[in-house]
């Protein structure tokens, strides 16, 4: 063991605080250290140098430098011990500026201290291994899981780029729920017109393989070489004959609920959700097929005898797919307000939700955009804001963040419709914080659209009308509004595909249940593990603009990753001594990136289960350690044995200077 | 008699709590040299019989320091660490080691200030509590000699 | 307790080609000790017996099965032990379970509603010197000890166990066969620590400084432990060495300090360290003032449910904040 301790006045930045000659004196007396020098900059070439230059004449196999933080420049000096042939994890730092000489006044005990934490990382130098990097390889394809806004775009984005994208969605077409929008804000631009065009080129993109009517199962294997299971479900149609003509449809008999149109108009068990659908292929609903039910009919067969597309002996399919990064773009679903009962919505069929009403404004949907409610147009039309967002007792203590802008949409598009109808908005705050959009706040107020300020507590029927009984509390009075229609802007809540994708991929929820980024201000389309990023609503309520830039951001990440061949993995990370483990997981548990597996081995004879971990998936951060009550699982460069020794020096106060 | 001065020994871990203790040097806050810090990657690294070996050594406080609740750089090391933690803490009570002497705190990286002021309190603090009378430190090794390996 | 239904569950279990033997009690070589026994045929069943001086856990041969000395009895892959187990034993069987340390199909558990047992050295205390076999039976919260000829009536709370005291739960929570019918469980307080959480800092120091000057680390309640399996023990291990070898009260206390916290969520509570104890440390106050603190702060109780999820492996965003700066 020839250890080497270089000290670093830094200028006079420790000089001038910490007797750096005495200590340098101190150091030599130390077990194992052959040379101790001090140096004005240590980090500068002929500090450097200085170092390379030791290791080949002492021969030396460790090195200490007392400096500045570790964080500030330990790479740097890894890099020393690399360039003169020493492995670059047997280096360890003694931080005597930030922490000491930076912090401290009085120059007797600031040199004290600054023996101990050299004697202290003297100590654990002594007992650091040689570690390596694992260097694994990168597929250069992209899973992209969600076939909305979000996902199209950080699709076009990496198939732009060059590299092959594999978009994943669970409804027969891509488009999500921008595509049942009617107008957007603040500039309401058609929805569906600005989005067709995008899911088109999807559509036709050479580098985009769209997986449709499908999820993904499980995924396993880590960053740059993930392998994916996705189940496909059967469309009952070949998706390469199908051309959309749509014959089939005026012969099927049977009719049923539209979910496109939030079950408010009936479509045929053979369908496709909309003209514009990318793949533009139709489906058969197998809950309502009369021949999947009853094994009678086949009329749609029939009449495509020239295509023969129609397949009822197709089978659910499983596809493997490798990729190297996977974006999560699965998006939201909207608050249920069955969970408000005191609006009614069960009740009443003229209380509906914020995107029932962009069903019904839409020119495509089930009115053909005539805003008519129980076959009349409403005269009164009463919107509730805040439902579901910004109220604990369901739990959604968070603002969704589009609500006041789209609900003023809402209100400009009935003004626009039916100029003659009383419109009342019942507001908490009216939040229009984007570009354009206190404009355009502004101009609905303008059109004569009554906000008021105070939340609901209750709709109820009298005679043909409905009453929305709130308490205006600018005016400090209750009022009993009388209403046709009531449209409540429900809020955004994570998509029922994401709680799926959370359990496969091991991801972590903010407090609001959104995914978690990793970090809120720097990293916000990453998340903890690496390879795995997010774009859109899953990681939280925001509107389409912003859920491009995210998508667009969360492509350029993922971009990063596979434009590379190789990524390197972490090197302190942790090692289980097999004939110390007795497989009771506690490690695998707390592990947050599943980086620790059950392995069946031979011991004493008997084949027995012990922990392993996967150099690839771990992170070092050394939480395994302390549950493991045999201390067989360990941190390389943190073990307990260096820690240990580190603390028998802290502590001691005998030890003379 | 010579005046008591306290040795506190902190367990900070890399992405906030020690960048905290960074950021207070480069900001040149002011706390005593009571403190002398061990960095690890997480809090959740710390095994809380360390507080115990830290106490033998000759320690007369420690302190554990981590990311704040939902901060974890590691996502949820700093949850293990404040179960732990507060259980150890009630237990050493339980068995007449005053709790004052052990500390967790959440420091985060941009909290050069609050980490300062932190340690000094806590300096002060058990300076007057006195030195740690419950673990009599083995006889030290020798100075320079290398524990275990 | 119904000795017959004991023995026809003992042979039920032997009747199985799996299982080699069943481990219960039997009595002792003298005076009021039990013994546990391997009986591993219908004729060595006759031998098997329980009653409120079976004051020993016999969980631990679970974990020592895979050691030299059982090995005589024959192993071969689908080996099954049978066992006796009261309400505490029950508890630390699911601990062990749920930590993966044996596997549920090797154990044919026959589980005993306990009703308490006496603290033997109590017993002894009262009449020392006793050479003859005792027996000893209980009815309406009297015990009725017997031996030699004579015959003594007992209140049955000066001479029960502590541990028996305050147990709420009595009636085995894991079991394959059941003898008699179930024991309702005491509402636990945890009064018996009140006296020592309530004692000043100072008076908690004096009070274990004498106590642990005692210990001469034996190392017997480690070994007596059910929940101390571990093949390699920390405390004895010298790379690293958490505890050294020398018996002075600081090493004194980081010993019981570090096993017990090793025990913190897994306890369950059989008191096997204190009955040990050759110099009668009263270490069941290390492990009962960590399962309330576990209880009170983290709502866990060890060794309910054999799936159990562990709770230093666990913990919930609401855990408590108290003293944190």
């Amino acid at each position: 063991m020839r250890i080497g301790v270089y000290i670093c006045h830094c200028g006079i930045n420790i000089k001038a605080t910490v007797d750096v000659a005495q200590l340098s004196t101190f150091a030599e007396k130390l077990p194992y250290v052959k040379v101790a020098r001090d140096y004005l900059y240590m980090c500068s070439d002929p500090g450097q140098n200085l170092i390379k230059k030791d290791i080949e004449e002492f021969k030396l196999d460790r090195v200490v430098v007392v400096a500045c933080s570790p964080r500030m420049h330990e790479l740097t000096f890894r890099k020393v011990l690399e360039s003169a042939g020493l492995n670059r994890y047997l280096f360890e730092m003694a931080n005597i500026r930030e922490q000491c000489s930076w912090v401290h006044q009085d120059k007797k005990s600031a040199t004290k201290k600054a023996h101990s934490l050299l004697a202290a990382s003297v100590h654990k130098v002594a007992l650091l291994e040689p570690l390596t990097e694992k260097e694994v390889s990168v597929t250069p394809t992209v899973l992209v899981i969600g076939g909305g806004i979000a996902g199209i775009q950080a699709a076009l984005d990496i198939a732009d780029a060059g590299y092959k994208v594999y978009l994943v969605e669970k409804d027969p077409t891509i488009g999500g729920h921008m595509i049942q929008l009617d107008k957007t804000f603040p500039t309401l631009d058609c929805s569906a017109c600005i989005l067709t065009p995008k899911m088109s080129e999807v559509g036709n993109h050479p580098n985009i393989e769209i997986i449709s009517y499908a999820e993904v199962a499980d995924v396993k294997g880590y960053v740059g070489n993930f392998e994916i299971t996705v189940r496909k479900k059967t469309r009952y149609i070949d998706e390469t004959k199908c051309n959309a003509c749509g014959l089939c449809v005026s012969y099927c008999p049977i009719e049923t609920p539209n979910p496109y149109n939030l079950n408010l108009s009936k479509m045929k068990s053979i369908y496709i959700p909309y003209a514009q659908a990318v793949p533009a292929c139709y489906v058969i609903d197998p809950e309502s097929c009369r021949y999947l039910l009853k094994k009678e009919c086949r009329q749609c067969e029939q009449v495509c005898q020239g295509l023969k597309a129609i397949d009822f002996k197709q089978k659910e399919q499983a596809i493997t797919i490798q990729v190297g990064a996977i974006i999560v773009a699965t998006g939201f679903d909207t608050f249920d307000p069955k969970g408000k009962p005191e609006f009614g919505y069960a009740l009443y069929p003229n209380v509906i939700t914020g995107l029932e009403f962009e069903r019904l404004v839409n020119s495509s949907g089930p009115t053909m955009g005539e805003i008519v409610i129980q076959g009349k147009k409403p005269k009164d039309v009463v919107f509730i804001q805040c439902v579901g967002s910004r109220d604990k007792t369901v739990g959604n203590e968070y603002c969704s963040r589009v609500c006041c802008m789209y609900t003023a949409k809402q209100a400009h598009l009935v003004k626009e419709k039916i100029p003659h109808a009383n419109l009342t908005i019942f507001y908490m705050d009216v939040r229009a914080f984007g570009k354009g959009f206190e404009e355009f706040y502004n101009r609905v107020k303008m059109e004569g659209v009554k906000y008021r300020r105070g939340n609901p507590s209750e709709i109820y029927k009298k005679g043909d009308k409905l009453i929305v009984k709130a308490e205006d509390t600018l005016l400090g009075e209750l009022v009993e509004v009388e209403a046709d229609l009531v449209v409540l802007a429900v809020g955004l809540v994570p998509s029922k595909s994401t709680e799926e994708v959370i359990k496969l991929l091991k991801l972590s929820r903010s407090p609001d249940q959104f995914l978690l980024e990793a970090h809120p201000k720097l990293r916000p389309v990453d998340t903890a593990s690496d390879g795995i990023f997010l774009a859109g609503c899953c990681q939280g309520p925001k509107d389409i603009p912003d859920t491009v830039a995210q998508a667009s951001g969360a492509a350029s990440k993922a971009l990063i990753l596979i434009s590379h061949e190789k990524v390197k993995t972490e090197a302190q990370t942790s090692i289980v001594n097999e004939s110390l483990c007795r497989g009771c997981g506690f490690c695998v548990a707390v592990c947050p990136y599943g980086a620790i597996e059950p392995k069946m081995i031979e011991k004493a004879g008997e084949v027995t289960k012990v922990a392993s971990v996967n150099d690839a998936l771990c992170k070092g951060c050394g939480m395994c350690v302390p549950t493991c009550f045999s201390g067989a699982i360990q941190q390389k460069s943190f073990t307990d044995n260096q820690l240990l020794s580190m603390l028998s020096v802290l502590g001691e106060k005998n030890v003379s200077f | 008699m010579s005046h008591f001065e306290p040795t506190i020994i902190a367990f900070l871990c890399n992405w906030c709590s020690y960048a905290g203790a960074d950021l207070s040097g480069t900001s040149r806050y002011k706390y005593p040299a009571n403190i002398k810090a061990l960095r690890v990657m997480c809090s959740g690294r710390v095994n809380p019989l360390m507080i115990v070996q830290a106490f033998r050594a000759g320690a007369d406080g420690v302190v554990i320091s981590g990311c704040h609740p939902g901060d974890c750089h590691y996502s949820q090391g700093n949850y293990f660490t404040r179960r732990r933690f507060i259980l150890f803490r009630k237990f050493l009570e339980f068995l007449g080691i005053d709790p004052e002497r052990v500390v967790l705190s959440w420091v985060s990286a941009s909290e050069g200030k609050r980490f300062a002021d932190l340690m000094e309190e806590l300096t002060d603090k058990i300076r007057n509590l006195g030195p740690l009378k419950n673990f009599t430190p083995l006889e030290t090794e020798a100075r320079g000699e290398i524990n275990d390996s | 307790m119904n000795l017959f239904s004991l023995k026809e569950a003992a042979k039920q279990a032997l009747s199985q080609t799996e299982v080699n033997f069943v481990i219960g009690y039997t009595k002792g070589s003298y005076g009021f000790r039990v013994a546990p026994f391997f009986a591993q045929n219908e004729a060595e069943v006759e031998k098997l017996f329980f009653s409120p001086l079976c004051d020993l856990s016999l969980v631990n041969y679970l974990s020592l099965e895979k050691n030299t000395p059982l090995e005589k009895f024959g192993k071969s892959p689908e080996q099954k032990i049978g066992i006796f187990v009261r309400g505490c034993d029950s508890r630390a069987i699911n601990q062990i379970l749920s930590e993966k340390g044996i596997i549920r199909e090797e154990l044919i558990i026959i589980g005993i509603p306990c009703h308490g047992v006496i603290d033997i050295k109590k017993l002894e205390a009262r009449f020392p010197g006793v050479l003859d076999q005792a027996r000893a039976e209980e009815e309406d919260g009297k015990y009725t000890i017997c031996f030699g000829d004579k015959s003594f009536a007992i209140k049955k709370e000066d001479i029960l166990s502590d541990k028996c005291k305050h147990c709420a739960y009595p009636t085995p929570l894991i079991y394959d066969l059941l003898i008699d019918g179930k024991v309702e469980g005491k509402d636990d307080r945890y009064e018996d620590i009140k006296p020592q959480e309530e004692a000043t800092l100072g008076e908690k120091e004096e009070f274990w400084k004498n106590e642990f000057s005692r210990c001469i680390r034996c190392y017997a309640c480690r070994n007596a432990c059910p929940l101390c399996y571990c093949e390699n023990c920390i405390l004895e291990r010298l790379s690293p060495q958490w505890v050294k070898r020398s018996v002075n009260p600081t090493e004194n206390v980081i010993y019981h300090l570090s096993r017990a916290f090793h025990l913190a969520g897994r306890c369950a509570g059989c008191g096997e360290c204190e009955r040990v104890c050759p110099v009668n440390l009263p270490l069941m106050l290390l492990n009962r003032k960590l399962e309330k603190d576990v209880k009170s702060l983290f709502n866990f109780t060890p060794g309910i449910d054999s799936e159990q999820k562990q709770f230093l492996t666990t913990y919930d965003l609401k855990d408590s904040e108290e003293f944190i700066l």
